[in-house]
C-alpha cells in the first residue's frame, strides 16, 4: 500500500487508521499492510505519521489475533526499520518509546528464528545492533525512555535464561535458553546467559539503589513477576533485592500531595508483587521472609499515612502539650507540661465538644468516626501508654470541671428523641460488594411516617419545640431505668444463653490432639476450646467471689433449698448441665472435663479458703448430673460406667446413687459391672465400690446372685459374715478394712 | 451514537452535541479503561462521563459474577460476565417487582446502562490486545478497536488489586506500559456520580499532560536534559494525581506503572 505524498498529514492519518481498520477486522492482512506501512516512518515523513507508524509497529509486531508464525515474518520485515530507527540521531522521544517497546517484542521472536535458521547471520547482526543501541540509550534516558528500556531488558533476560517450563504459551513469553539447539554457530548459551545476568542485575539497580524515582520502581517491579516464577535462576536474587529495598524511603521527606502519591505507589506496588509471588508459589523457602517483610511494610505504611493524615488521636492543645509528649517519649518523663482545659462557654454544646481538649480547628472539626475501630483501638493503647499520668490526670480533672459547670448550669431538657427519626443516619461501614441502592428517607417520607405514626409519639412540649427545631440542643439519652435484682439476674440469664449460642455451629475438632500435658486448653476456635472457655469461666470466673451469696443461703437454706444462687458461674453451670442432658451419651465427655475443672477448682477453694468461707461445687454437680441421667439409662449404656471411672472423685453418695440403679431388675447387671469396673480399674476407689457391692448384695434380692459372684471373688468371706443379719436388712454397710 | 470505525480525528463529521454531551477536538486522547466489581455503576458511570467527553473508553468488572442487589440482601440478582446484556437485565428485574427496581435506582442504571454498551465484560477474561471490531456500537469504542488502553481507572482498591495482580499473572506479553490508577467510590448511586464527575477531572487533567508531550516534536526532552525532561507524561502522572488528590480529597488514589 502507498501513501500519496500530496495528500495533508491528517487525511494521510484518516487513510492509516482505515487501513489499521482493515487489518483489525481480518489479520490475515497484517504482513501486507505492515511492509507498506513501514515506509511511512522514515526521516521524511511528518513527525505525527512517524508516531502513528511507530506505534503501528509495535502494535503489529505484539498483537495476539495474530498466531506466532505470522508474527514472526511481520518481525523479521520489521527488524530493517527498526534498526535504521533506533539508530537515527535525534529521534523523536514519542517515537523511540514505540521502537524500544517493539524491540522488546521483536526480540525473543529473532531468538527463537535465529536458533531455527542459524544462516540468517544478518537478522541476528541488526537485532544485536538494536540491543546494543538500545542498552546505550538506558543509561542517559529520562525515566518514560527508560522504563521501556527496562522492559527491553526483561524480554533480553527472559528469552536467555532457562526456563521452568511453566511459561506461558503466548507472545514470544516461552522463548528461553532451553530452546537453542547445541553447537549453534551464532547462539553461545553461556554467553547469552551472562548477559541476561548482567542486564538483570542492571535492571535490579533501581531497586538496589534505592531509587525514589516511582515510575522506574513501579515498571522495574512489574516486570519482575514473569522472570520469579518462570526463570529459577533468576527469582533468588530478585527476591533478594525487592526484599532489601525499602520503598517507604521516601516518606521522610515533607510530604507534599506528589510525595503521598510516590510513597503509596511504591509501597504498594511492592506489596502487590511480594503477595502475588508467595500466593503462586507457597511453598517456596522464600515465603516466610516475604510474608514477614510485606507485614513490616503493612505496618510502616499505616504508621506513615496514619500518623500523616490523621495527625494525633491524642488529645491536646497543639503545642504545648505535643511537645511533651515527645520529650516524654525520648525519655524525659519530668518535664511534664501543664494541660489547660478551657472552659465551655455558655450556650449549648455536643458531646464530642465536652471532650475536645485542643483548641486547634482543623482537629476539632475532625471525624473519628472515619477510623476504624481497630487503629483507633490501636491508637488509643498507644497514646495512653505513653502519656504521662499527670498530664491525663489534669485533661480528666479538666473535663470533669466541665461537666460540673454544665450541670450547674440547669441544662435545657432537650425534647427526647423520636424513635421514628432516630436511625435516620445511615450506617457507614459497607465495604460490601453490594451496592447499598436505598436512599435514605427524605424528608417528605419522614413527615409522612410522622403523621401516621400511632398515640405512642413522646410527650412534645408544644412552646419548646419549634426553638428546639430551631436551634437543635445537646442530645442526652434518659436515664436507663433502675435494674431490681430480678431483672438482672434475668439479664444476666440472657449473657449465659448467649455464651452456648455459638456452640452448635461451631466444628468438631476434628482431629484429636494428643499433645498430653503441654498442651494448650483453648488454642483453636472449635467446639471443644469454647467448651472449654465456657467451663473455665464456670468454674474459675468468680471462684472465691461467691461467698456472700452462698453464706446467705446456708442461713436460711430451709427456705432457699431449691433456690438456685443466682451467680453468674451457677447460671453458666445450669446452663452446661441442660448443654450436657440434652444428649448426655453423646456428651458424657464435657460432663467429665467440667466436673474436672469443678474438682480441680474445689482443690484449690480447700488449700486458699477457710472452711466457711468456701463454697465447693463438685461433689453437688456430680451427684446432679448422675442423678439426671441416671433415669434415662438402659441396660446396653456404657455411659455410666465411662462416667464413674473419668470423673476425678468418688464418694459413697455418688455410689449410693448407683446402687439405686438395682431397683430396676433390668440395670442391675448395669450397676454392678460398672462398679466392678471401678473395682478393677481403679485402685484408690476400690474399697468404696466394693463396699456399694455389698450394700447391693444386702438391700437387693434380686441382685445378690450377681453380687456374690463378684463378692466371692474380691471380698472372699463377707457373705458369709452377712448371712445371719441377711434378713433383718441392715442396710448399714459395714465398711471392712477401711 | 453512530458505529463508524474511523478513529481519533473526524474532523470533518463532528458528532452531534446532545445532553453531556461535549464537543470532539480531535486531538489526541488518551484511551481509558475504568473498572469496578460488577461493570454495572462506577465503572459504567465513569464510562459514559468519559464517553460523553469523546475519550475512548471501555469498562470491565473484577467480581467473578454480576450481582445486584435483589428484594432481601441474601436473595441478589446474579448474572454471568459477558453472557446477560444489561437489557435483558432490565426486562428480567422489570418483570419481576418494576416497584422495588425502580424505588432502589437499579432499572434507571440498567437503563443508562444498556445505552452504553451490550453487557457486563469481566477483566480477568479480557484479552488485551485482541481487536475489539465487534464492539463498534459501545459508547467510547472510537479509539479502542486495538484492545488496549494507556491508562486503568478502577473504581475500588480490591479492583485495583486484582487487576495489578492479573497484569503480573499475565507476564506482560506486548510490552505496552498502562497507568493503573485506583479512585476509591462507595458503591452507590450518588458517590458514583460523584467519582464520574472525578474521573473526568483525572482523565482531562491527564490527557492535557499527554498533549503537551506530543507537542514537543524530536529528541530535546533528552538529549537537551535539563528541566524540560522533567515535564514528560509518564513522570507527570504522579505528580497529576496529587494535584487532583487535592482536589478530591474525599475519593483516595493509588497508582502504579504496570505492563500489559
Amino acid at each position: 500500500m502507498s501513501t500519496p505524498v500530496k495528500l495533508s498529514t491528517a487525511d494521510q492519518l484518516k487513510q492509516l487508521q482505515q487501513a489499521r481498520g482493515v487489518v483489525l477486522k481480518d489479520p490475515a492482512y497484517w504482513s501486507s499492510v505492515v511492509a507498506g506501512i513501514l515506509p511511512i516512518v522514515g526521516p521524511q515523513n511528518d513527525v505525527e505519521l512517524r508516531r502513528w507508524g511507530a506505534d503501528f509497529i509495535a502494535e503489529a509486531v505484539a498483537t495476539p489475533a495474530v498466531p506466532l508464525r505470522a508474527r514472526e515474518d511481520v518481525c523479521m520485515k520489521a527488524l530493517g526499520t527498526l534498526r535504521m530507527l533506533v539508530e537515527e540521531q535525534g529521534l523523536d522521544t514519542v517515537v523511540l518509546k514505540s521502537v524500544i517497546l517493539a524491540a522488546a517484542s521483536v526480540y525473543p521472536l529473532v531468538v527463537r528464528w535465529i536458533a531455527g535458521n542459524a544462516h540468517d547471520r544478518d537478522s541476528w547482526e541488526s537485532i544485536q545492533a538494536i540491543k546494543t543501541r538500545i542498552l546505550r540509550i538506558w543509561e542517559g534516558a529520562p525515566p518514560p525512555l527508560r522504563i521501556c528500556c527496562i522492559k527491553f531488558g526483561q524480554r533480553v533476560v527472559l528469552a536467555q535464561t532457562a526456563s521452568n517450563g511453566m511459561d506461558v504459551k503466548q507472545s514470544g513469553l516461552d522463548v528461553s535458553l532451553s530452546i537453542i539447539p547445541p553447537n549453534h554457530p551464532l547462539l553461545d548459551p553461556r554467553q547469552l546467559e551472562a548477559e541476561a545476568t548482567g542486564l538483570l542485575d542492571r535492571m535490579l539497580g533501581i531497586l538496589q539503589d534505592n531509587s525514589s524515582d516511582a515510575l522506574l520502581v513501579d515498571a522495574t517491579l512489574n516486570t519482575l513477576s514473569v522472570l520469579v516464577r518462570t526463570r529459577p535462576t533468576t527469582s533468588a536474587r530478585i527476591l533478594n533485592t525487592i526484599l532489601n529495598f525499602n520503598p517507604l524511603k521516601l516518606a521522610n521527606s515533607p510530604m507534599t500531595p506528589k510525595t503521598k502519591v510516590l510513597v503509596k505507589s511504591m509501597e504498594k506496588t511492592t506489596r502487590m508483587l511480594l503477595i502475588h509471588l508467595s500466593k503462586r508459589d507457597p511453598h517456596n523457602p522464600m515465603t516466610p521472609r516475604i510474608q514477614q517483610y510485606v507485614e513490616r511494610l503493612m505496618r510502616s505504611r499505616s504508621e506513615i499515612f496514619d500518623e500523616a493524615n490523621r495527625k494525633r488521636a491524642m488529645p491536646g492543645p497543639p503545642d504545648g502539650t505535643q511537645a511533651a509528649v515527645k520529650r516524654q517519649k525520648t525519655g524525659e518523663p519530668q518535664v511534664v507540661a501543664r494541660i489547660i482545659v478551657p472552659p465551655l462557654g455558655p450556650g449549648t454544646h455536643s458531646l464530642a465538644a465536652l471532650f475536645t481538649l485542643t483548641d486547634n480547628l482543623g482537629l476539632q472539626g475532625f471525624d473519628a468516626t472515619a477510623v476504624p475501630a481497630a487503629l483507633a483501638a490501636r491508637v488509643s493503647v498507644t497514646a495512653l501508654a505513653s502519656v504521662p499520668s499527670e498530664l491525663l490526670g489534669q485533661a480528666i480533672a479538666g473535663i470533669q470541671n466541665r461537666m460540673v459547670e454544665l450541670a450547674a448550669a440547669a441544662p435545657i431538657q432537650p425534647p427526647p428523641l423520636n424513635a421514628e427519626t432516630s436511625p435516620l443516619d445511615v450506617e457507614d461501614d459497607d465495604d460490601e460488594y453490594e451496592p447499598d441502592f436505598y436512599a435514605a428517607e427524605d424528608t417528605e417520607q419522614i413527615l409522612n411516617k410522622l403523621d401516621n405514626a400511632p398515640a405512642e409519639q413522646p410527650p412534645v412540649q408544644e412552646p419548646e419545640t419549634v426553638n428546639a427545631l430551631a436551634t437543635l440542643g445537646t442530645f442526652k439519652l434518659p436515664p436507663p431505668p433502675l435494674l431490681d435484682p430480678d431483672v438482672a439476674a434475668r439479664l444476666s440469664q440472657g449473657a449465659v444463653t448467649r455464651v452456648f449460642a455459638p456452640l452448635p455451629t461451631l466444628e468438631d475438632s476434628s482431629r484429636k490432639h494428643k499433645s498430653g500435658i503441654n498442651r494448650l486448653a483453648a488454642s483453636s476456635f472449635d467446639r471443644d476450646s469454647w467448651l472449654t472457655v465456657i467451663i473455665r469461666i464456670a468454674t474459675r470466673g468468680t471462684a472465691g467471689l461467691e461467698d456472700d451469696a452462698s453464706t446467705i443461703k446456708e442461713e436460711d437454706s430451709s427456705a432457699l433449698t431449691h433456690k438456685e444462687n443466682p451467680s453468674l458461674s451457677n447460671s453458666i453451670r445450669e446452663a452446661l448441665f441442660r448443654h450436657v442432658m440434652e444428649d448426655f451419651r453423646r456428651r458424657i465427655d464435657v460432663a467429665v472435663a467440667w466436673l474436672c475443672e469443678e474438682w480441680y477448682a474445689d482443690q484449690l477453694a480447700k488449700r486458699n479458703l477457710s472452711e466457711d468461707n468456701r463454697s465447693l461445687h463438685y461433689e453437688r454437680w456430680a451427684v446432679k448430673l448422675l442423678d439426671g441421667f441416671l433415669p434415662y439409662l438402659t441396660p446396653q449404656d456404657k455411659v455410666l460406667t465411662r462416667f464413674l471411672a473419668e470423673i476425678p472423685e468418688l464418694s459413697r453418695e455418688l455410689l449410693g446413687k448407683v446402687k439405686d440403679l438395682c431397683r430396676d431388675p433390668a440395670t442391675v447387671s448395669l450397676a454392678v459391672t460398672s462398679l466392678l469396673y471401678l473395682v478393677m480399674m481403679r485402685p484408690p476407689a476400690r474399697e468404696l465400690a466394693l463396699d456399694t457391692v455389698g450394700e447391693i448384695w444386702v438391700e437387693y434380692e434380686d441382685a445378690r446372685p450377681m453380687a456374690s459372684k463378684y463378692l466371692a471373688k474380691w471380698r472372699p468371706g463377707f457373705i458369709e459374715s452377712q448371712a445371719p443379719g441377711a434378713d433383718g436388712a441392715v442396710p448399714v454397710p459395714k465398711p471392712i478394712a477401711a | 451514537m453512530d458505529g463508524t470505525n474511523a478513529t481519533e480525528a473526524p474532523v470533518e463529521a463532528p458528532p452531534q452535541v446532545v445532553n453531556g454531551e461535549q464537543k470532539d477536538d480531535a486531538g489526541f486522547k488518551l484511551k481509558f479503561c475504568t473498572v469496578c466489581a460488577s461493570n454495572q455503576n462506577r465503572s459504567m458511570e465513569a464510562h459514559l462521563r468519559l464517553s460523553q467527553a469523546n475519550y475512548p473508553v471501555i469498562s470491565f468488572g473484577t467480581g467473578s459474577l454480576v450481582r445486584l442487589p435483589g428484594p432481601t440482601i441474601t436473595q441478589p440478582n446474579v448474572y454471568q460476565f459477558n453472557k446477560t446484556s444489561y437489557d435483558s437485565m432490565y426486562k428480567e428485574l422489570e418483570a419481576k417487582d418494576p416497584r422495588l427496581y425502580r424505588a432502589n435506582g437499579l432499572l434507571n442504571m440498567l437503563g443508562r446502562n444498556r445505552n452504553v454498551k451490550w453487557g457486563p465484560e469481566r477483566w480477568q477474561d479480557w484479552q488485551v490486545g485482541m481487536p475489539r471490531t465487534t464492539h463498534a456500537t459501545d459508547r467510547g469504542s472510537e479509539g479502542t478497536e486495538g484492545g488496549f488502553v494507556d491508562v486503568v481507572i478502577t473504581c475500588e482498591e480490591r479492583c485495583w488489586d486484582a487487576v495489578v495482580d492479573d497484569l503480573l499473572n499475565r507476564g506482560s506479553p506486548l510490552n505496552r506500559p498502562v497507568h493503573v490508577i485506583n479512585v476509591d467510590i462507595r458503591d452507590n448511586h450518588e458517590e458514583a456520580a460523584i467519582g464520574g464527575s472525578g474521573i473526568l477531572d483525572l482523565a482531562n487533567s491527564l490527557n492535557a499532560a499527554a498533549r503537551e508531550e506530543r507537542e514537543k516534536v524530536g529528541a530535546a526532552a533528552w538529549d537537551a536534559g535539563g528541566a524540560a525532561s522533567r515535564s514528560s507524561f509518564d513522570e507527570r502522572v504522579p505528580e497529576i494525581i496529587g494535584e487532583w488528590q487535592e482536589r478530591w480529597p474525599h475519593l483516595p488514589a493509588t497508582w502504579t506503572l504496570a505492563w500489559f
